[in-house]
């Protein structure tokens, strides 16, 4: 018992320190936005005096809602199209049978190996040629296509755990594999929808090589690039600067904090069947 | 843990697969409606992924400027890659990084998990939420972030080494070659560690706790135990960690990309950021090499599919 007690003692001994150093980063941002912007270069590191002037800064001079409405809306057609193909292929893996199903499946998973930074090239010229360039419907497009198989992965683990005596019941009821799907199996599904709705927020909420590369017009931006070219345009103006970096991370603590458990069940649901 | 995954394994593979009768009615129904289910998702799959990937695989092959249409050059992009000297740094600098963090993080993950396990319970939620949070936020907020922190002139690093005396230490940490990657390296594992830590910490309460009371009457140390029931049990965790760590490392893109843009002269310039600047320029006014960024586009891939592999190959090893 009194081993026990050493060993925890022990470990929270080196964990905490390791904790500060880990928020830091964090902390300094919070402090920085609420700090006068005359005293970043020679005022203490802790400021004595809190302004939020900063945050009505980073709020009117970029267009700060704008960009951020638009990583909303960009965020949430992306969850819902994802979901819909996921749920659908995923289902179709997990319970359904037809030739060439673990063919398909493995060409499907080649996708999660292959990386947006490999693919930017041969994407910026299809979107241009489809003369979807510069418009945030080839963004969703891309942003679709490229998560679909991922949440599909996570969908189809989720359904493996779904009793087939269930199916099988509806079937002899004869229900048609359609009436099954939206009147048996999407009730059941809210745990699997909900981690595919937070990974899906959360990859989506912060991409950023994508959007900056086909998205020329200002205007259509989401967040992360508005933030990339924030840094340029504040080199100096640091409190507006980590202002505009705070506001943006606001949606993703909310999300992540309401939704830990789902996502840390979902972590292992992927990790496990990995 | 192993024998039990393959044994679960096995079940899973007797239950799905239910014997294929053609003609029965109810067989067919499934047929049609697996194909309708999937095709949604395929149909995007070729169009946005598999096109794109055969496509650069052309294109690397080509020399364009993204006008007119490509001129086929053969191998040429390649043997061009093997005399550019900031080609061969970009390779070199990727499979440093990668290495490193990959290294790093795979240890302190382990590390962390087993302290936070150890740990009474409440504080351990507490400290796997402090370092998780780092990993949710995006790599441009953590990038500025730390560039920021870095700050040769007003940087609170430097800062805070003058205010404790270490002066001397003070640093332009992104402008110097032999700093600046290390300082990548700190962002990376900052931004990784808590994912990390938080599978091995799951793959920790996979194992079973007979094994260490076993041991314990064994007369068995916590270090021996360490070595001879802990790591070995996660030897299926620890695969796909070093595999995720690869790929990320391979196609890491954003952060540096925004803390040094390959900077200081290529001092950090990674596969990535070297094809981005080729196909869409750093200095505006240069004609795209779209051809020779392709080749570097099926290098990343190819060593994104390599460590997806290596990962398949060790899960199997372990398996047995």
């Amino acid at each position: 018992m009194r081993n026990k007690w050493i060993g925890k003692s022990f470990a929270t001994f080196v964990l905490l320190p390791f904790c500060l150093l880990m928020a830091f980063p964090f902390v300094w941002m919070l402090l920085t936005s609420l700090r006068e912007q005359n005293t970043i270069f020679n005022g203490p590191i802790i400021p004595r005096k809190f302004t939020g002037v900063a945050y009505k800064d980073a709020w009117t001079s970029i267009d700060f809602p704008l960009h951020f409405w638009n990583s909303v809306w960009i965020t949430s057609v992306t969850v819902i199209g994802v979901l819909i193909f996921a749920t659908l292929s995923g289902y179709a893996f997990a319970k359904l049978d037809f030739p060439f199903r673990n063919t398909l499946f493995v060409l499907l998973l080649t996708t999660l190996m292959m990386p947006s930074t490999a693919l930017i090239i041969p994407l910026y010229l299809e979107l241009k040629s489809l003369g979807l360039l510069d418009s945030q419907a080839g963004l969703l497009v891309l942003y679709i296509s490229g998560s679909a198989p991922f949440a599909m992965f996570l969908m189809r683990a989720f359904f493996q755990t779904l009793p087939d005596e269930l199916i099988e019941a509806a079937r002899v009821d004869g229900g048609s594999e359609l009436t099954i799907f939206r009147r048996v199996i999407l009730p059941l599904t809210r745990p699997g929808i909900a981690t595919v709705v937070i990974f899906q927020f959360l990859s989506t909420w912060n991409e950023f090589l994508i959007a900056n590369t086909v998205l020329r017009n200002t205007d259509a931006l989401p967040l992360q690039p508005v933030l990339f070219t924030l840094m340029g345009q504040y080199s100096t103006n640091w409190p507006a600067l980590t202002a505009g970096l705070t506001l943006s991370v606001v949606p993703v603590v909310i999300v992540y904090v309401r939704m830990q458990r789902q996502f840390v069940a979902g972590m292992m649901l992927g990790a496990v069947k990995n | 843990m192993a024998t039990a995954l393959s044994r679960q394994r096995v079940v899973e593979r007797a239950g799905t697969r239910t014997s294929y009768r053609f003609g029965s009615p109810l067989r067919k129904s499934q047929r049609v409606a697996g194909y309708l289910f999937v095709l949604p998702t395929f149909a995007l799959f070729l169009a946005f992924v598999l096109w794109p990937i055969l496509y650069t695989a052309y294109l690397s092959l080509t020399s364009w400027g993204g006008f007119g249409s490509p001129r086929f050059v053969h191998f040429d992009n390649y043997s061009r890659m093997l005399h550019d000297p900031v080609a061969r740094r970009a390779l070199i600098v990727t499979l440093v990084l990668t290495g490193v963090t990959t290294a790093v993080l795979t240890f302190l993950g382990l590390v962390t998990a087993v302290l936070v396990n150890v740990i009474w319970s409440k504080v351990g939620v507490v400290v796997r939420t402090i370092l998780f949070i780092p990993g949710i936020v995006s790599f441009v907020v953590s990038a500025v972030l730390w560039k920021l922190i870095y700050d040769p002139n007003i940087g609170t690093l430097n800062r805070l080494l003058g205010a404790i005396g270490l002066g001397s230490l003070q640093h332009p940490w992104l402008a110097d070659h032999k700093t600046v990657l290390p300082a990548i390296v700190v962002v990376t594992v900052w931004g990784g560690l808590g994912f990390n830590m938080l599978i091995y910490f799951a793959g920790l309460h996979s194992i079973d706790p007979n094994l260490y009371e076993a041991a314990e009457m064994d007369g068995a140390n916590t270090v021996q135990q360490f070595r001879h029931i802990t790591v070995p049990s996660l030897r299926i965790v620890t695969g796909l960690i070093v595999s995720l760590g690869l790929l990320n490392g391979f196609k890491a893109f954003d952060v540096i990309f925004v803390m040094t843009g390959g900077g200081p002269n290529h001092g950090s310039e990674v596969l990535g950021t070297y094809l981005y600047s080729l196909a869409f320029g750093s200095t505006s006014g240069s004609i795209p090499q779209l051809g020779y960024a392709s080749a570097f586009s099926v290098v990343t891939m190819v060593l994104c599919t390599l460590a997806v592999i290596a990962q398949l190959w060790l899960t199997r090893r372990a398996d047995r």
